[in-house]
């Protein structure tokens, strides 16, 4: 079924659901705005930047609660039915998501406020790739949400898979690297913390992608296995 | 793979209904490919559909759409105009009630019927309620007094006018009308009650409370209500059936239909679009 928000006989409802989508984008724009500057800011040690992202997030948590006031105020006002619905609710959902996304970009920044010591550099060269490429998921799903594919929404939500391998390889990586001089634990946790927000972004990326898919297609896929989305769904 | 609490779905699948696939026993009404003309004028196309027993079904669309007129056929009220032919069937209990050896009054008496604005007669609240039974010769005081009794509780009207049951019905407001007139269609107890818009006349509240008892019917009776309202058809109803230009477009569980439509005329209906 073809979505289109406009062509309601109400011209406010129109508006107010093309309102609150720009909005989400604005705030998504925002979100992956403070994910590369947190991992520019690591990858380059610049701490002022990093203090930058910190100190930004308020924006984006603001924009989640007004975001979210804009809903409430959709569903008490228009009682939206079907595919409105669906977008208000997948809305409100994919706003919660990107709000913790921020945050834990700003924890990822945390790690430019600490000195990194030279031999630490090929870990940090492999936690920015692992960032990228979660950088590029989040950028991925914002864009299919704009065009509300639930194609590219899927190959986003496959890509998670990836996410979690490259975790799992960097852990090693890091383990390895306290077995062999325990005394860099304490500095190494930092990294530990963000890989692992790294792989929550990923999560959170993945979950976006099952909201647009559900706004698209009206199916819920969450806890489904991708191969029964594909078959069952999607065609 | 599938991770949905196990109360959850029991739940949601005990309420669904394979509507195409109704047993008899689950059945109240079936209306096979009925079609209906005004003169040259065709007001109803090939409608099929079949109607669960004790549950609320409603019919929405746009004005003309035909949906009061197939409310209408399922009691005969179209007999009433002239111009009007009728080809297809209406299943009631497995016996159609276009077959000519059906007595029209008879199926009256077990399809009740409440309409847009209350129209009680010119009587106390009491004599409206047994007017039915009067008619059908029953005399005996006690049954009478029981009956009112009975019929005004099922129409949560009770409390409100069980100290003034010899006054003039007119002396009640809309709302209380509209619950007198669902308590006079009760007292004869039918199998099926159909509702045509008994809320567009009524201020919100009494709309509310007369939504409220259309709840508490479905228990003992199959209720089919036409609403020009949507949200109210969402509220009240278990299944709903869109229809569009004389023809049934989309019937799905209430649920389904206002939160993934199958059609496409059918989102756009419910979500105030263009058609």
């Amino acid at each position: 079924m073809e979505h289109n928000l406009s062509k309601h006989i109400s011209g406010n409802f129109n508006q107010e659901l093309e309102n609150v989508r720009n909005h989400v984008l604005a705030m998504g724009g925002l979100v992956e705005q403070q994910l590369n500057s947190a991992l520019d800011a690591v990858n380059d040690g610049n701490a002022e930047l990093a203090k930058k992202v910190e100190h930004e997030d308020y924006k984006v948590n603001a924009m989640e609660v007004s975001i979210d006031e804009e809903c409430t105020r959709i569903i008490a006002k228009r009682q939206p039915a079907a595919s409105d619905l669906r977008l208000v609710v997948a809305i409100a959902k994919t706003i919660a998501d990107l709000e913790r996304i921020g945050d834990e970009a700003r924890r990822i920044a945390k790690v430019a406020l600490e000195s990194t010591a030279k031999d630490q550099q090929g870990l940090l060269g492999n936690i920015d790739n692992m960032g990228r490429h979660v950088s590029s998921m989040l950028h991925d799903v914002l864009d299919a949400f704009a065009r509300m594919d639930a194609e590219a929404a899927f190959k986003v939500h496959k890509e998670d898979a990836k996410v979690d391998r490259e975790y799992e390889a960097l852990t090693r990586q890091i383990m390895t690297y306290m077995m062999e001089d325990p005394r860099s634990i304490p500095k190494v946790m930092d990294l530990v913390w963000s890989v692992r927000s790294l792989e929550r972004i990923g999560d959170r990326c993945q979950n976006i992608a099952e909201y647009v898919i559900y706004f698209v297609k009206g199916k819920d896929i969450r806890h489904i296995s991708q191969e029964d989305i594909e078959r069952d769904i999607l065609n | 793979m599938i991770t949905v609490a196990p109360e959850v779905s029991a739940q949601s699948d005990s309420l669904k209904l394979d509507l195409a696939n109704l047993t008899p026993e689950q059945t109240a009404l079936e209306i096979k490919n009925l079609d209906l003309y005004y003169g040259d004028k065709q007001a109803l196309t090939d409608v099929s559909m079949k109607i669960p027993k004790g549950q609320v079904t409603a019919f929405i669309g746009p004005s003309g759409c035909g949906k009061s007129t197939l409310l209408r056929c399922i009691n005969r009220m179209n007999d009433l105009v002239d111009i009007c032919r009728i080809e297809g069937e209406i299943l009631l209990q497995g016996q159609n009630i276009y077959d000519k050896s059906v007595d029209v009054a008879a199926l009256r008496r077990n399809v009740g019927m409440v309409f847009q604005r209350p129209n009680p007669f010119p009587k106390s609240i009491y004599e409206n309620v047994v007017y039915g039974l009067r008619l059908q010769g029953i005399k005996d005081k006690r049954k009478l007094d029981e009956v009112v009794e009975k019929s005004l509780r099922g129409a949560a009207l009770w409390e409100e006018v069980k100290d003034r049951l010899h006054d003039s019905a007119f002396g009640l407001s809309g709302g209380q009308q509209q619950r007198l007139v669902i308590a006079r269609s009760i007292a004869i107890e039918p199998e099926v009650l159909l509702l045509d818009e008994p809320t567009s006349a009524l201020d919100p509240i009494s709309t509310l409370v007369i939504e409220e008892l259309i709840n508490d019917l479905k228990n003992k009776y199959t209720v089919v209500i036409v609403t020009h309202n949507m949200q109210q058809a969402a509220r009240v109803s278990d299944q709903t059936a869109f229809m569009y230009m004389g023809e049934l477009i989309e019937y799905a569980d209430t649920n389904t239909l206002f939160t993934t439509p199958a059609k496409k005329q059918t989102e756009d209906y419910i979500t105030g679009r263009y058609g």
